[in-house]
């Protein structure tokens, strides 16, 4: 069993080692020239050359500011909804709460087309903005918070309200405090999404201080179609990954635990 | 208001009186879920209405006549050899539903088996659970450049293995038959990982007594995995299935790097077809329509998996 294992990890891992040994080698040189993993050096020029085709720090410096973005605007909608939906009862709750995770069935990524006219009609086309919009509603982060918040005992939230709470004292002294490590969890399960996002960003951002990481790597790719550079395109490939990469090796515990949170409803 | 029972110390500064009035009391939760529901209903739920409207609508031809409401005109158009459109867009249909078919139970498949190869106390845990974890951390974009260069006509990986044992080198991005199993891997590669991670969860939060009771009767391995531990699973099988199937329809950004559906959108898919019809300009109409069927069929998934939740109530309560 574990021999199995093996062989099916090291086929899982094939793809990356060869990624990092291509990016590493000279663009021009075949695979049989010199040694067959590192070639007659080991170079950065592959990284260095698409720095020519991309402008990678203006690139990553939108991309943070698309994933935090979002995510800071995430955070305050759904602990802000999920605690109206799991404490407080209003008319209409199950029809709005039914409403909100109709996003949960409808990924926004199929509405692309739609979005797009959206995003125009509102004159926002090409704008960071314009990238966040789509995702500051999130369905599933409401849906995780409304659930964190009922677990709380109730007995805090009335102790609390005894001292002279309104609502914004019982989140922050009662419900905040209890909801840190979901809040972690959808935060790494969040900021992967977004680092991720391809087809969104490519349709509504067109100049260059707008693009995102991904769209980075498909102008690396497209400048490559005559004559692919593969070092320069494997180069790509790690500049757009290693920051979740890093994060990953270093917090896997973490990011293992956030992923399995977003499943166990 | 001085007596506190043994309560972590609160702060007193806030916005009390401003909603305690009844009408205060009776506005907070709607101001509370408003933003999300604003959100949500702008690029959820209106998208999805809208996309229906406009799928009844044909353009106008020139820029000086109006737009005409045409019914299902667009949604027949879809299906009618005679028409462009009609000659591609069943083959994509047929792709995609082909793509999601494979792609959904064998990667629930191969990762419920690597589940429970690693639900044993294991060295390299931490390994493995990298190896396999990993791609999902990619962006598909990224991952799809990578196995373009695995499939490289002659410098490919691939290829370069496959000479090495005597095999002939497939053209594994452009070939109809090859082009959408080479789709079909990068997928399965991506995703398994986080699936597994779902199936180790459930697998962890089994009981254990059942098993010893099972291992008294001396039941077999696979008796134990049929009986004991897939029933026990069914609902982190359905959650599962739901995530896959969604996750199947929506993920085509790797066909910007593998063939972006060639040859022929032979391996093409619907929500990439959109995408491109979309950046060509196309009939909006057509555009539309496709995403309402494409919006269809992730419904009925989601429903029909709904009703065997609801069928499988099994062990759970």
């Amino acid at each position: 069993m574990t021999g199995v294992l093996l062989v099916a990890a090291l086929f899982w891992l094939i793809p990356l080692i060869w990624t990092v040994l291509v990016s590493l080698r000279p663009s021009d040189e075949s695979l049989v020239q010199g040694n067959i993993f590192f070639g007659s050096r080991i170079t950065l020029e592959n990284f260095t050359e698409t720095f020519r085709i991309v402008d990678w720090v203006g690139q990553y410096i939108t991309t943070l500011i698309f994933v935090f973005g979002v995510l800071a605007v995430q955070i305050v909608t759904i602990v802000l909804a999920g605690y109206a939906f799991a404490r407080i009862k209003f008319r209409g709750r199950t029809i709005l709460l039914t409403l909100t995770l109709v996003q949960l069935m409808i990924p926004s990524a199929v509405l692309l087309v739609p979005n797009f006219a959206t995003v125009r009609g509102l004159s926002l086309y090409d704008t960071k903005l314009a990238l966040m919009l789509p995702y500051f509603g999130s369905a599933f982060g409401t849906f995780l918070m409304r659930q964190t918040f009922r677990q709380v005992p109730l007995e805090l939230e009335d102790a609390a309200r005894i001292d002279g709470c309104g609502w914004v004292g019982i989140l922050r002294n009662v419900y905040l405090p209890a909801s840190g490590p979901t809040l972690v969890a959808f935060s790494l399960v969040s900021v992967a999404a977004r680092w991720n996002e391809f087809l969104w960003p490519l349709m509504i951002t067109q100049s260059k201080s707008n693009r995102v990481l991904t769209v980075g790597l498909s102008q690396v790719l497209r400048t490559n179609e005559v004559g692919a550079l593969y070092g320069q395109i494997t180069a790509g490939v790690l500049i757009v990954s290693f920051t979740l990469l890093i994060l990953f090796i270093v917090l896997q515990k973490q990011f293992v635990n956030s992923f399995l949170r977003s499943g166990l409803k | 208001m001085s007596t506190t029972l043994t309560q972590p110390t609160v702060h007193k500064l806030d916005s009390g009186s401003l909603w305690r009035g009844r009408f205060g009391r009776f506005i907070l939760p709607y101001l509370l879920i408003l933003p999300t529901l604003l959100f949500i209903s702008a690029f959820t739920l209106w998208p999805a209405v809208s996309a229906v409207i406009n799928s009844t609508i044909k353009p106008a031809p020139t820029v000086r006549q109006q737009p005409a409401f045409v019914g299902l005109q667009n949604y027949i158009d879809l299906f009618n050899p005679d028409k462009e459109i009609g000659q591609v867009f069943p083959r994509v249909l047929l792709n995609t539903l082909v793509f999601v078919g494979v792609t959904v139970p064998v990667s629930m498949v191969l990762s419920f088996f690597l589940a429970l190869a690693l639900n044993r106390k294991i060295r390299g845990l931490t390994f493995f659970r990298f190896a396999f974890f990993y791609p999902v951390l990619l962006p598909l974009i990224g991952a799809a450049s990578i196995f373009a260069f695995i499939y490289a006509d002659n410098i490919g990986l691939a290829n370069i293995l496959l000479r090495g044992v005597g095999l002939p080198g497939i053209k594994w991005i452009g070939d109809a038959t090859w082009t959408p199993i080479a789709i079909m891997i990068v997928a399965l590669w991506k995703q398994t990982g986080f699936y597994m991670i779902l199936y180790l969860a459930g697998l962890q939060a089994l009981p254990t007594d059942v098993y010893e009771a099972a291992d008294l009767d001396g039941a077999a391995a696979w008796t134990k995995i049929r009986r004991i531990t897939l029933p026990l699973l069914s609902g982190t099988t359905v959650f599962i299935l739901t995530a896959a199937a969604a996750n199947a329809f929506q993920q085509v950004d790797q066909l910007y790097a593998l063939g972006e559906g060639s040859p022929a959108d032979r391996s093409n898919l619907l929500l990439y077809f959109i995408f491109q019809k979309y950046s060509e300009r196309a009939n909006q109409g057509y555009v539309n329509a496709i995403t309402v069927i494409l919006l269809v069929l992730l419904l009925c998934f989601t429903i029909f998996n709904l009703r065997v939740i609801e069928g499988q109530a099994y062990y759970e309560n």
